[in-house]
């Protein structure tokens, strides 16, 4: 019994105008995400190599590798493209120098500030906001639907169980609606490679993860639409309630888990942050300048000693005050990420009684685009810093800091043309994303709570059903 | 046929046996039900709105179950085994409703499967549906271009096809055209006569009185009447109907029922 009805609820999706509708929208959709996201990855792929490269090309030009200004940049990812996550909303640029903060630079949303308003259509988004609508759109009448047709009735005086009906219906609907969505999502995958995007192993097993688990999303919300319809009588109350429902787990929720957080830990802005720092470095200027007023040279001193002297001092001064500043900015950022922390896992846990929160975390995980990208670009950097301040003490006798340099340099006009660097001699910045092991582990309790909804929802629409008026 | 059913001692195919049924807000929508339906018999019951006959035949499917008494299909208790009961009852509705975007092959082929029938090819659906009357030209059509009585011919078709001995209709006749009326009262008169016991609710007396082996007339969840088809020959059930929906007669005098005037 359970396999005709399973096999009458394929046909009776398969021949209806509203799958037909709804199918034709999905699959244009989702082609359009793939393709546009591969375009913003070959888009921001060429972006990355001319920045690199102008980079090397303004550094070529250099006789000193003390006037080297050094950018690093994070280098896009084809996933990235794909499930955008905070890819948009983190500077993707570091001036290097050999100590001090770094301070990521030039978001993608600097350059376009319109997809800051609109976002980009990725495939996060068709799943989470589009594909999630079309389930509650499509089985939200699912039950009531029959009841109000009188099927249901002429079922049911036949030998029908209740639990082969609607497990029949469940799985009829969830299967043909997700094969008929892995059509356009293998397309789009196919296209990926013709479209000059070349994914490895690793890439290829991320994305077929996404994919199950944003089938397995839209299952819910199917499976949740189906369970609104078998608890109440009318089409028209199941939409509406489906609808309210859907707009809180997917547009509520996850804002006010934010919010929530916010109001439960205070956490201090960068401006705050920026200004008491702004302020300990002017007390220390200030607690060197009497220092600086004393300076003399013995008498009788050469000018140039005089000057090389007091380049020495200036220097054992600023090198104390950058001590300072730096043990401050370490404690005073510490406290700030702490905080940061506590707020954000507050708000991550709040906002997984979302289902949509819940797919948004692990489908941004396994891309790679979480909230871990920021941390894991930052300790990328602050790891090459160390490389790069070695070889600038190599080359320069300096750590490459920025801030105050004075160089004193002689000119003859017989002398030979001065020699630039070699640029090829400075270590390369490399950004190590996660292994597919790592992310997939950080994911599991997204994942483990997406099929504890699937579960959730599927049985109270199978419990919801047991119990259903059938008259 | 009553008198083939005097003779031999057939088990009923529908029995209500004191079914009773009270509503959670307290109304009393069957009360004390009792009533037989034998094999090659119709019993049409009639009544106004609320007065029962759905509760019966939702009591027969086990859609609710009855407060108390007992509801038996070919013997089998309807509410305590309902699936092995329902092997033995096909139901056809006021108004039915099949799968929309189904041809009528297509929703014949699915409803005679979840009736049990699997062994039925193409050809036995056309027949079915060529029987009952509905045009070759519209079994691969699409249900949701049909009439009323394009889908009743559906329903009945696959009550056919389903084959069971006990058939329950639910106002069958309600909103179809005299052509149509006739027809269905037809194929109903044929099944009858295959020996199926029929169950029928209706509001159209005419009719009942045309095909009906019993009447049985229902108020306020009570059998007030209950004739045979011998013995409504002699009334004007029209009247008899009208004044017991009326409130005219109550059940303390029955006797007066057989003394109205004739037709």
């Amino acid at each position: 019994m359970f396999k005709l009805i399973f096999i009458k609820e394929l046909k009776e999706i398969i021949q209806s105008s509203r799958f037909t509708i709804s199918f034709a929208v999905c699959s244009v959709l989702i082609i359009v995400s793939f393709f546009m996201g591969a375009q913003n990855y070959l888009a921001s792929q060429a972006q990355y190599e001319a920045t690199i490269q102008e980079n090397k090309n303004q550094m070529a030009a250099n006789s000193e590798w003390m006037m080297v200004q050094h950018t690093i940049m994070l280098p896009p990812q084809p996933l990235m493209a794909l499930v955008n996550g905070i890819s948009n909303d983190i500077g993707r640029n570091i001036e290097m120098s050999g100590r001090g903060e770094l301070r990521p630079e030039n978001t993608r949303f600097n350059d376009e500030p319109i997809f800051a308003i609109f976002r980009f259509m990725d495939l996060e988004f068709i799943f989470g906001v589009v594909l999630s609508l079309f389930a509650i759109i499509f089985a939200y009448d699912a039950i009531n639907g029959e009841k109000v047709n009188g099927t249901l009735k002429l079922c049911f005086s036949n030998s029908v169980s209740r639990a082969s009906f609607i497990g029949g219906k469940l799985a009829g609907s969830f299967i043909g609606l997700t094969v008929a969505l892995l059509i356009p999502l293998l397309i789009g995958c196919a296209m990926l490679p013709l479209l000059g995007i070349h994914l490895n192993s690793d890439q290829w097993l991320r994305l077929g993860l996404i994919l199950a688990s944003g089938l397995a999303y839209f299952g819910l919300f199917l499976a949740l639409a189906i369970g609104i319809s078998a608890m109440t009588d009318r089409p028209s109350n199941s939409f509406l309630i489906g609808l309210v429902v859907w707009i809180f787990a997917v547009l509520i929720m996850p804002r006010a888990s934010v919010l929530i957080s916010g109001r439960m830990v205070e956490v201090p802005n960068v401006d705050q942050i920026t200004a008491e720092k702004s302020r300990y470095r002017i007390q220390l200027f200030d607690e060197d300048r009497p220092k600086m007023a004393d300076f003399s040279a013995p008498e009788g001193t050469e000018p140039q000693a005089v000057m090389q002297e007091f380049s020495k001092f200036m220097r054992e001064l600023g090198d104390e005050r950058n001590r300072k500043m730096e043990a401050f900015e370490e404690r005073i950022n510490e406290e700030y990420l702490n905080k940061r922390r506590e707020q954000a896992k507050i708000a991550l846990n709040l906002s997984r009684i979302s289902p949509a929160s819940v797919f948004t975390l692990a489908s941004s995980q396994i891309a790679g685009t979480s909230l871990e990208l920021q941390n894991r670009f930052m300790d990328s950097a602050k790891d090459y810093q160390k490389i790069y301040a070695d070889f600038m003490n190599e080359k320069t006798g300096h750590t490459g800091s920025s801030g105050f340099r004075m160089i004193i340099s002689t000119s003859d006009d017989d002398e030979e043309e001065e020699k630039t660097i070699d640029v090829n001699e400075l270590p390369q910045f490399q950004y190590e994303t996660a292994s597919f092991t790592s992310s997939a582990a950080n994911s599991i309790l997204d994942l483990g709570l997406l099929m504890l909804f699937n579960l959730v929802f599927f049985g109270g629409a199978f419990a919801a059903f047991l119990k259903y008026d059938l008259r | 046929m009553d008198t083939m059913n005097e003779t031999i001692k057939q088990a009923p195919l529908l029995e209500a046996r004191n079914l009773t049924k009270v509503y959670e807000d307290g109304v009393k929508a069957l009360d004390n039900l009792d009533l037989q339906v034998l094999p090659g018999e119709i019993y049409a019951m009639l009544g106004g709105n609320g007065a029962g006959k759905t509760t019966t035949i939702n009591i027969f499917l086990d859609f609710i179950q009855p407060t108390s008494g007992q509801a038996f299909i070919n013997g089998i208790n309807a509410n305590e085994e309902p699936l092995e009961a329902k092997t033995n009852i096909a139901f056809v509705s006021e108004n039915v409703q099949l799968y929309p975007n189904f041809t009528a092959i297509q929703n014949v082929d699915f409803f005679v499967r979840l009736g049990g029938r699997h062994n039925y090819s193409r050809s036995d659906y056309e027949t079915a549906l060529n029987r009952v009357g509905l045009q070759s030209q519209a079994f691969d059509k699409k249900l949701k271009d049909f009439s009323k009585g394009m889908r009743q011919k559906c329903g009945i078709a696959i009550a056919i096809l389903k084959d069971s001995p006990a058939i329950l209709l639910d106002e069958p006749t309600s909103g179809l055209d005299p052509k149509a009326g006739k027809e269905f009262i037809r194929l109903i008169g044929e099944l009858r006569d295959e020996g199926k016991g029929i169950l029928m609710s209706t509001h159209d007396i005419f009719r009942a009185k045309e095909i009906a082996n019993h009447v049985g007339i229902l108020n306020n969840g009570i059998l007030v009447a209950q004739k045979t088809q011998a013995e409504l020959k002699g009334v004007n059930l029209e009247t008899l109907y009208v004044e017991y929906m009326a409130g005219y007669m109550d059940e303390a005098e029955p006797s007066l029922v057989n003394n109205l005037s004739e037709a």
